[in-house]
């Protein structure tokens, strides 16, 4: 074991409908049916640290989503994997749609075990739809390994990392022994934007599909029932919407805004 | 309605009212579970606690959160039915960790708890603020994390009884060391109190130009805030002054966005404002979708001539 130790990092990526795309209802429920799906926007900030990572040591980056059927479309693949991954595990069922943060992190576990040995599990600071920023250190629970969340900076040193860990009044240091699960920032750094290389090859890094069967991951109750998902209330807006640069019309603007500040 | 036994875990003080609070409104009995002394304590016990377990201090290598497992099989043997854990970096942690010893998942940064026919209803937050999840827990120990802010303080009342039980319990800490903490900075800004603020994004390419904001804002006895770009990626304002879902939430009256395109993550935290003013130099930006007064424009055009004319009223 020394400073040459390739490394073995797991990036965890969850699926979602694309805010902006949700459509409210008279009655404020929300549909997503017109949605787009993408990942996570803090997400990609654990695959870009495993890439640095490998990078700086050699060795292998795999993602790991667990989700619905979505997961299968060749877009959203393709788009993960053209971001630095060597390859994709994917765990598709429905259930996973609904899926809590004990529930997710169960079935990563699950997933992880069977993904051979690794040295490292990152994940992004919260999902976009839920932004519990529970599941990586549930995980890490479970696995019974060390776990840290808010993780600004990692530096690998042998079979250890050495890293900071933003909290509110204080950069804490930390030397973390592996294997381990880290919750990144979204200021860890700025994710990598792929190029039309990276796509390309992306259709040639292998993707594994599993089921939860094929992971052995018994059934977990949820945590909750959940009565209702909805819209809050908008309050009505009056739109006054002045266009342009000129004299005039910002001379109409100062006049309505000095009116509201009276 | 409440339920029996709700417990309060925090490493940061400063929740330990609203959250004792919180515990009375839920629970007939409120144990406390903190990392300080017994002057804090004793603060805990007049905030509403029947009983605190005072945690020492694990040992300058190693981290408080290393008590999670001894927390988690205190809450076990003591049959909480709710567990409300601080939503600090430290209070996350435990709360996930705690929840996975526990078989349940943590329920996170609840904006209101009930308690109704002896089950617990949480409401949350869900896809960046665009819906608001209403929620019955099933698990036997429920965990939530809460921010401030959910609850009211009650009136300290230093004659309350209540039981101190110091807890030194092994840690499990194996494969963390804490090698250095290093204080920062934060900010002392309350943008949630301010009347009046001026929010800026990524329309603005310089820190520098800030300036100008800032001018206007001090003309208009404005605060200045700020969307998550500009504090976490740009970091050119503190994170104190990030408005939005996971950010600071605003009850102003008039709130004037600059250079900001108004994703539901970011108005989640304006929309209840009583005046919603934007600039934008793009017409189709969501923000003017939710503006009462708007003006298509580049703003360093725009904000220049604002401020001449402003301060020429005056
Ligand atoms: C889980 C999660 C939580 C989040 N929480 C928050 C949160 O709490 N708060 C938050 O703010 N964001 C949050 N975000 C991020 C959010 O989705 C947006 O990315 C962010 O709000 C965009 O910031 P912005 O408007 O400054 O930048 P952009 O979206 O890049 O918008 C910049 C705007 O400036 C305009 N512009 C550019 N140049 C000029 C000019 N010269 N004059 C005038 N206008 C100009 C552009 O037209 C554009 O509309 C969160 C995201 C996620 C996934
Ligand atoms: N279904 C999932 N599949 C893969 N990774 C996930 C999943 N859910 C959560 N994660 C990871 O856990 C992090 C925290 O999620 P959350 O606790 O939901 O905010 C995310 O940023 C992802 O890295």
């Amino acid at each position: 074991e020394g400073e040459g130790e390739k490394m073995r990092v797991i990036s965890c990526c969850k699926a979602v409908p694309e805010e902006q795309d949700i459509v409210v209802a008279k009655d404020r429920q929300i549909s997503f049916e017109k949605a787009e799906w993408k990942f996570g926007q803090y997400d990609l900030n654990a695959v870009e640290a495993g890439k640095q990572i490998v990078e700086a040591t050699g060795g292998q980056l795999s993602g790991l989503c667990a989700g619905g059927k979505i997961l299968d479309n060749s877009k959203l693949k393709k788009d993960i994997l053209s971001r630095g991954l060597d390859n994709l595990y994917l765990v598709m069922d429905e259930t996973m749609e609904q899926a809590d943060t004990y529930q997710s992190a169960r079935v990563l576990e699950a997933a992880i075990k069977k993904m051979g040995e690794f040295d490292l599990v990152l994940c992004g600071a919260g999902s976009s739809d839920l932004y519990a920023q529970q599941v990586g250190n549930q995980l890490g629970e479970l696995l019974g390994i060390p776990v840290v969340n808010a993780v600004n900076k990692i530096t690998p040193q042998g079979d250890k990392v050495i890293v900071e860990r933003a909290l509110e009044n204080a950069i804490e240091v930390l030397e973390i022994t592996l294997p381990a699960v880290l919750s990144v920032t979204s200021e860890i750094n700025v994710p990598r934007i792929a190029g039309m290389k990276d796509i390309i090859a992306a259709n040639k890094k292998p993707v594994t599909k599993l089921s939860l069967s094929e992971i052995e991951v018994a059934d977990s109750q949820p945590a909750s029932m959940v009565f209702s998902t909805l819209a809050p209330e908008q309050m009505e807006r009056r739109l006054n919407i002045l266009e342009g640069e000129s004299d005039d019309v910002v001379d109409v603007f100062v006049k309505l805004l000095s009116a509201e500040l009276k | 309605m409440t339920v029996n036994n709700v417990w309060v875990i925090t490493d940061d003080q400063k929740a330990v009212g609203e959250l004792c609070g919180g515990g009375r409104q839920l629970g007939d009995q409120v144990s406390v579970v903190l990392f300080g002394d017994q002057n804090e304590a004793q603060e805990a016990i007049a905030s509403g606690a029947d009983q605190v377990y005072l945690f020492g201090q694990p040992g300058n290598s190693v981290m408080i959160e290393a008590y999670s497992k001894s927390i988690a099989e205190l809450l076990r043997a003591e049959k909480a039915d709710l567990v409300m854990v601080y939503s600090s970096v430290r209070g996350k942690l435990m709360a996930g960790r705690i929840a996975s010893g526990l078989a349940t998942s943590a329920l996170s940064n609840v904006s209101e708890l009930t308690v109704e026919d002896g089950s617990i209803i949480a409401k949350h937050m869900v896809y960046g603020g665009a819906a608001i999840r209403t929620e019955k827990a099933l698990s036997d120990t429920v965990v939530v994390t809460v921010g401030t802010g959910v609850f009211e303080e009650m009136p300290k009342d230093v004659t309350r009884q209540g039981k101190v039980t110091e807890v030194n319990p092994g840690v499990d800490n194996t494969g963390i060391r804490v090698l250095e903490t290093r204080p920062k900075q934060g900010e002392a800004v309350n943008l949630s109190a301010a009347k009046r603020v001026v929010g800026v994004g990524r329309g603005f390419a310089a820190k520098e130009d800030l300036k100008m904001a800032e001018e206007f804002a001090a003309l208009i006895g404005a605060e200045l805030g700020c969307s998550r770009p500009i504090a976490e990626g740009e970091k050119w304002m503190s994170k104190e002054r990030y408005i939005g879902v996971s950010g600071v939430f605003l009850k102003t009256d008039i709130y004037i966005s600059l250079g900001i395109s108004g994703q539901i993550q970011h108005m989640v935290g304006v929309n209840q404002a009583k005046t919603l003013v934007a600039i934008n130099k793009d017409k189709n930006a969501p923000v003017f979708k939710q503006a009462d007064i708007g003006l298509v424009g580049d703003i360093y055009n725009v904000l220049p001539q604002i401020v001449a004319k402003m301060k020429a009223q005056n």
